[in-house]
């Protein structure tokens, strides 16, 4: 047994009755970690919709007036997080960073699943030489680092917005196709599939009504974590100068990458965005692990 | 035993082929052609013509990619386009320091890692246990360039413990045979040399270990857990083992088996992680040898430098897996 089907038989869930995803929910009201990340959550993604509401100034107006006595004063009544080295309002452009962050992850997260969703599925139902061929396309991807994969396609397509979530996506790909494959090898020798075969139920109609629903929870939790894992590495290349190109652009990754010019004398332009960062990827990796927890049939029916 | 190793070692062959046709793939893909980016503003159909012949490029594409497996086979990796030096010599020149800095990383999660999850599953749902899972928590949640500022920030630019970039001081000129810092400074016994790289490394190495730091606390945690509510751990210290005793070769050995996969898995991250730290601390890896490559575009090091990395990683896995299997026989034996 690889290392990667040990992987996959611990994320193995049994087939469970409608009583899971209420019995995870009450499990979910319970963790004090997952409320937290749940506000976090909503907090970002409100922010996020409700930018131009929020957003006391223009993220891309500048106001060189400002740092005519040099780069940069710091928070005053009028700009509370202070502003940039041109000028513009720090805290307006946090604001509508988050709506670019929260487009890059589920942009990014949903190519990756949808894609990985489809080759997991088609791996794992069928079986036989597909399933070989697929799984060692997946270890191939598997073997170059993610971040080290997105930076390869983006070089390749150029940098931007759209071709960083799509990179990102593309890295997720493996991940999610292993997952599910893991997860519908487990469904499959499942009673109950055998019972809808037995029947003489379509396979197409077996795999979509029975088997990814049951296959699912796993995919869920790593959704979650993805999305975190999502807007970090797009920080990352944003911060690497692969992120959007136009300077204007707030980008929580792109406004810490003139950052470290003036760390001596405005510390504050770096810790902002980048705690921006922090608490929204803490807030989906707290929903996941919560979630993790909630859905593992070991811990079910205690606490 | 043998077998077992044979068979990893066979399954390398279709991974690392696969590698290459990715990596080619790629090369083809890139904007620009080879000839256009040669010639310049100086090419005519003609020129472009002759340089494609000259290079193969106008060969079937199966031939191109056995000549370019053959030439990446003969390490031969092409030439930096800024520097006009062999990509393999700069590798060279530049993998040595990223290597000391990702071994200083390792050394700095597992050494903190494993301990911080074992009390904490030893002190479980108390506060000790609910503060270190916090700390795991943060580690994954940072972004490692953000981390490697606010680090710099604190203790080098307010504090002025720490150098703030490099990998050793300007005046400091020691012989380097080796292209290890701290190799080079130890056979040159120059112990104020040693101390000064030591100290270049401290902090780009506690911002690239942070990642693994949190996740091999929280696997060290989990296993642990499991473990603790074995039947042989009842049985031993049923028999009247010393509590320590049963916690060092009980608990711990077998907690370390999941504990060890994942240290191993962590070597990619560390890889591409460098990319990020020694960018913020000019630190003079691979990393930041990669990050000047994209933007400059200079695509001959982007390709020799992540296909490098990639085959890195996967020899390192390789290790890892073999190494799994010889102390965990149940692997090695159970066939798939």
């Amino acid at each position: 047994m690889s290392v990667a089907e040990l992987e996959s038989r611990e994320v193995m869930i049994e087939g469970a009755g409608a009583g899971l995803w209420s019995d995870a929910l009450r499990r979910l009201r319970r963790n004090p970690g997952a409320i937290v990340g749940a506000v976090l959550v909503a907090i970002f993604v409100l922010v996020a919709l409700a930018a131009p509401l929020l957003a006391p100034h223009d993220p891309r107006a500048q106001d060189l007036n400002l740092i005519i006595k040099g780069c940069c004063p710091g928070p005053s009544a009028h700009h509370l997080l202070g502003v940039d080295d041109l000028g513009r309002d720090e805290l307006s452009r946090i604001i509508y960073g988050a709506r670019l962050s929260l487009l890059i992850g589920i942009v990014s997260v949903s190519v990756g699943l949808s894609l990985g969703i489809v080759i997991g599925a088609i791996s794992g139902f069928f079986g036989g030489w597909i399933d070989s061929l697929l799984m060692r396309l997946v270890d191939i991807m598997l073997a170059i680092p993610g971040f080290l994969m997105a930076i390869g396609i983006v070089a390749l397509l150029g940098p931007g917005l759209f071709q960083v979530m799509i990179a990102i996506g593309i890295v997720n790909v493996p991940i999610f196709t292993r997952l599910l494959r893991g997860s519908v090898l487990a469904q499959r020798e499942n009673d109950f599939v055998l019972a809808a075969r037995a029947v003489g139920v379509r396979r197409r109609t077996i795999l979509i009504s029975h088997v990814l629903p049951n296959a699912i929870s796993p995919v869920i939790v790593q959704g979650t974590l993805a999305l975190a894992t999502a807007i970090i590495d797009a920080a990352g290349l944003g911060f690497l100068g692969l992120g959007p190109q136009d300077p204007s652009t707030p980008e929580w990754g792109n406004m810490l990458t003139d950052t470290v010019r003036y760390l001596q004398t405005a510390p504050f332009l770096a810790i902002f965005p980048g705690v921006a960062i922090v608490l929204s990827v803490l807030g989906f990796n707290l929903i996941g692990d919560g979630l993790r927890e909630a859905l593992d049939p070991k811990l079910r029916g205690r606490a | 035993m043998l077998r077992f190793v044979v068979r990893r070692l066979l399954l390398l062959v279709p991974i690392l082929l696969g590698l290459s046709i990715l990596v080619f793939v790629w090369i083809r893909a890139l904007p620009g052609s080879p000839a256009q980016a040669l010639l310049g503003e100086r090419a005519t159909p003609q020129t472009i013509h002759q340089i494609n012949h000259q290079y193969g490029l106008d060969k079937p594409i199966y031939v191109q990619y056995w000549r370019y497996l053959k030439e990446t086979s003969q390490l031969k990796l092409g030439t930096s386009i800024t520097t006009r030096q062999p990509v393999l010599t700069e590798i060279g020149q530049r993998f040595p320091a990223t290597v000391e800095l990702s071994i200083a990383a390792a050394l700095f999660s597992i050494l903190i890692g494993i301990p911080l999850g074992f009390f904490a599953a030893k002190r479980h749902r108390t506060v000790f246990d609910h503060v270190s899972l916090g700390i795991s928590l943060f580690g994954i949640s940072i972004p490692i360039f953000f981390l490697a500022l606010i680090l710099k920030y604190v203790f080098a630019v307010r504090l002025g413990w720490l150098p703030t970039v490099g990998q050793i001081s300007v005046l400091i000129n020691i012989p380097h045979p080796t292209n290890f810092y701290i190799l080079d400074a130890l056979l040159a016994g120059n112990m104020g040399a040693l101390w000064d790289v030591v100290q270049h490394l401290i902090l780009p190495a506690v911002a690239l270990g942070s990642i693994p730091l949190a996740v091999i606390t929280r696997i060290t945690r989990a296993a642990v857990l499991d473990v603790q509510n074995e039947d042989y751990i009842r049985t031993a210290r049923a028999k009247g083992l010393a509590p320590r005793i049963v916690d060092l070769r009980h608990v711990l050995r077998n907690a370390l088996l999941p504990v060890s996969t994942i240290v191993g898995l962590q070597v990619g991250l560390l890889l591409s992680g460098a990319i990020l730290t020694e960018t913020v601390f000019a630190y003079p890896g691979i990393g930041s040898w990669l990050r000047q490559a994209i933007s400059d575009r200079n695509y001959p090091v982007i390709q020799g430098g992540i296909l490098f990395v990639a085959i890195i990683v996967v020899f390192v896995n390789l290790l890892v897996d073999i190494s799994y299997g010889l102390i965990n026989p149940r692997i090695r034996l159970g066939g798939k």
